[in-house]
């Protein structure tokens, strides 16, 4: 589980200064303001934060799933590093079918400035993410089998072919409706007597498909799954499907916006079994975003801690949670309830989240921070190492209050 | 009121044998073909200045019974009931007077901060509101005692003329606490009231809440799912699943040592932040049963793993796991039963049924189901299974802990 990565260090992507802004009519709300770290191969990244820290805004950058307006992607970029190794996916880029296909090579692309198209291959392909609430996030109007082989028709169109015997010698109507791609009338072309076999080989071969997916999730009779709707089934059961779809078509990034938030904790722990699981057996890296500390501080290789849009520490899971340098760290781990804490004495971080809204050149943690100094108050600090792997952003002398 | 010194030994709120079962309605008459029992059962007291801490999964009935006890839905049997004036009265059957009485003594606080606050007022009306409906204060003074209301919650003057979208969560929920506060009641239902929040805000709420309990003396029933929470407020615990009481008992003395295994596998799936680093959370297998059929022996045999041939297997379970058999589940056409523990499953072809008689003396069944099989006779397309029937579990004490389970706590 713990990889070293001081050897290693290939990062699969770069987030560098990313500024996501929101116009609002108040001002422009800063919600991500110049973060940058990388996330390496096969490792767990945690990233955690309060509400309205931006934690989820940086996760959501990562495929363009941001609505934009309001959104302004102020600068930065999100190097993604394809890992040539484990794909032979790509070739199928420049196949006849794919309508606007061109041959653009997935060495290192900006995840930012690709065009809807380009991101479009890799959403849900070589970068998948899971939300935090299934119920909202699958379609109730169509069938999990429905749902998940959307995902093989519209990455894995070569492979299903394949499967369906037909090769390359496919005809222009099946492959399309192989890659979802109708035209007017395929619907009728594909329905023609000469095309129904065909037609039901495809499908056959996508509901394999489908069906190995959702059993390496563990569920339980994938086949009788297949023709349930959402809401027949269970929040855990939903969080599975959800799941399978993520990681069907291996992906290189997970990004997981707390997923087992909205789940029981019986349910919550054979959720992230699953993902580990599946994680190590495939060398995914995993975004994981959540608020939970324990959570976290239990699955993650790295940490991130945000706080208003900024990461003010980010190291390993060690040196975060032993030795944490950034009094915002600290004060979460201390308001956290424990056995021996006695009632009433909580440690609260006093006060609240400052507004984003054109915040000054200052220290964002400044106005609830008990280490404030002058210097917080006019000067913004930057993240800085303490050891290798280790960065905070603070000019107290951290030393002195890791001590306390 | 001023009977608070005097009725410390007494509980303020006794809760005896509450069931709440809501109705299933079907078809054009909607005519009731179930119910759905949310809570089934439940006893236990509420003592003055202490707070009793409620925990369970999602659906098993710990809100419901929060919407009971403060007497917002009426319980379908059994009572909840109030001490006035060292006097414990059932608060279904009271007069208006006495009734009033009993809600502004006992408040609400809810999860959702959002939902709870009016957004079309200000919090001068949200908090000075109960004031004015009894009557309590009028004009100026309902100012003062608004704000001073806000000040207990580390609120101020500032916030008198604002709406609620104005706050943040955390804020937002030291209004409702306010709101609850207003009439000075005796005991107070929280459920869930940090769910929402942050860490570091929660951490404010729940001193804030410890705080006002120590000040007034108040009595606390702290519905939650998180038991860290509740380890750290809770004086005393009661664990629920499907509607009824797992354990109930000290906090500290639960936590010791958790006596039932469902308890034990909630602690278990949320290991503390203190175990750290590579501690192993371990879950639970299956879901909840259906409540409006809940298992007849002990409800949490589906998914314990320590269960024995004497934990209350029945036919639910075969069918239960027939559907997660692939194959088996389409060729079954009908279930007969007699009891809950015996039934005739009927199959659409003869190799189905001899499969089922088959698969289920062997391994692939668990061992503990397999023992509590009476008999499994095949007649062509039909099965008739007998389980050994078994009477409810009910609690049973064990120095001063409530237990329902069969299995003796190892020491």
């Amino acid at each position: 589980m713990m990889l070293d990565t001081s050897n290693q260090k290939k990062f699969v992507a770069k987030v560098d200064d990313l500024k996501v802004y929101f116009n609002s009519k108040r001002g422009t709300v800063h919600a991500v303001d110049g973060i940058s770290f990388d996330v390496y191969k096969g490792e767990t990244l945690g990233l955690v934060g309060e509400t309205g820290c931006g934690k989820s805004v940086t996760g959501r950058s990562f495929l363009q799933l941001l609505p934009i307006p309001p959104g302004v992607l102020v600068g930065g970029s999100i190097i993604y590093n394809q890992q040539n190794n484990s794909s032979q996916r790509f070739e199928t880029g420049s196949k006849p079918g794919f309508p606007n296909s061109r041959n653009f090579e997935f060495k290192k692309v900006d995840l930012l400035t690709l065009t809807g198209e380009e991101i479009r291959k890799i959403r849900g392909d070589s970068i998948a993410m899971i939300f935090q609430d299934p119920g909202k996030s699958l379609n109730p109007t169509l069938t999990i089998g429905a749902q998940l082989s959307e995902v093989f028709l519209q990455h894995r169109t070569e492979e299903i072919l394949e499967m369906a015997g037909l090769g390359s010698e496919a005809s222009g109507a099946i492959r399309r409706f192989a890659s979802q791609r109708n035209r007017i009338f395929d619907k009728w072309l594909v329905n023609l007597s000469g095309n129904r076999s065909t037609k039901s080989r495809v499908e056959k071969a996508v509901a394999d498909l489908v069906a190995k997916a959702l059993s390496d999730t563990q569920v339980p009779n994938p086949v009788k799954l297949m023709d349930r709707y959402p809401h027949e089934l269970s929040g855990g059961m939903k969080q599975r499907v959800m799941i399978a779809q993520a990681l069907a078509c291996n992906p290189d990034i997970l990004i997981a916006d707390e997923p087992t938030t909205a789940l029981d904790v019986t349910v919550e722990a054979r959720i992230l079994d699953l993902i580990q699981e599946l994680q190590q057996r495939r060398q995914t890296s995993v975004v994981y975003i959540s608020h939970d500390l324990s959570l976290v501080r239990r699955i993650c290789d790295r940490v991130a801690v945000m706080y208003a849009g900024r990461i003010v520490e980010i190291g390993t899971n060690n040196e975060i949670f032993k030795n944490p340098r950034h009094p915002y760290t600290i004060g979460l781990m201390k308001a956290l309830p424990s056995a021996d804490t006695a009632r009433g004495e909580l440690l609260a971080i006093p006060g609240n989240v400052p507004e984003l809204i054109n915040p000054p050149q200052m220290c964002r943690f400044f106005s609830r921070c008990a280490f404030a100094t002058d210097k917080c108050k006019n000067q913004d600090p930057e993240l800085e190492k303490v050891t290798n792997s280790h960065s905070v952003a603070c000019f107290a002398d951290v030393a002195e209050i890791s001590g306390k | 009121m001023n009977s608070k010194k005097d009725n410390v030994g007494q509980p303020i709120l006794s809760i005896s044998e509450v069931t709440k079962h809501y109705p299933i309605r079907e078809g054009a008459l909607q005519r009731v073909v179930g119910h759905v029992r949310a809570v089934d059962g439940v006893s236990f007291d509420i003592f003055p200045g202490k707070t009793v801490g409620l925990v369970g999964e999602s659906g098993c009935g710990k809100s419901t019974l929060g919407k009971v006890v403060s007497g917002l839905t009426d319980p379908t049997s059994g009572s909840v009931s109030y001490n006035f004036n060292n006097q414990l009265v059932s608060i279904s059957n009271l007069e208006k007077n006495k009734f009033k009485n009993f809600r502004r003594n006992c408040q609400m606080v809810f999860q959702d901060s959002f939902a709870s606050l009016n957004p079309r007022h200000l919090v001068c009306d949200i908090v000075g509101r109960p004031l004015k409906v009894y009557k309590e204060v009028s004009g100026y003074d309902l100012v003062e005692k608004v704000v001073s209301l806000l000040n207990q919650v580390g609120l101020g003057r500032e916030h008198l003329y604002r709406y609620p979208h104005q706050f943040s969560g955390g804020q937002r929920q030291r209004i409702s606490i306010a709101r609850a506060l207003a009439l000075n009641p005796e005991i107070i239902i929280l459920d869930e009231p940090t769910s929402a929040l942050d860490v570091s805000v929660q951490a404010q709420i729940l001193n804030l809440l410890n705080e006002i309990q120590k000040a007034r003396n108040l009595a606390y029933l702290f519905v939650t799912h998180d038991l860290s929470v509740v380890r750290h407020m809770a004086d005393s615990l009661v664990v629920m699943y499907l509607g009824k009481i797992a354990e109930a008992g000290e906090t500290q003395a639960i936590f010791a040592k958790p006596y039932h295994p469902y308890t034990k596998a909630l602690m278990d799936a949320k290991p503390s932040f203190d175990e750290g680093q590579n501690s192993k959370a371990k879950g639970l297998e299956g879901v909840v049963p259906d409540p409006a059929r809940p298992p007849q022996g002990c409800r949490f045999h589906t998914r314990c793993s320590l269960a024995t041939d004497k934990c209350g297997w029945e036919v639910d379970d075969v069918v239960r796991w027939l559907e997660d058999t692939p194959g088996m589940f389409e060729s079954l056409t009908a279930v007969e039963r007699k009891s809950e523990f015996s039934a005739v499953l009927s199959f659409s072809d003869e190799s189905s049924a001899a499969n089922l008689t088959q698969e289920m003396r062997s391994e692939k069944l668990p061992t503990s189901m397999r023992k509590a099989l009476n008999q499994v006779k095949i007649n062509e397309k039909n099965v008739q299974i007998e389980f050994e029937p078994v009477e409810e579990i009910l609690l049973r004490e064990k120095d001063g802990r409530h237990t329902a389970c069969i299995i003796e706590p190892k020491n």
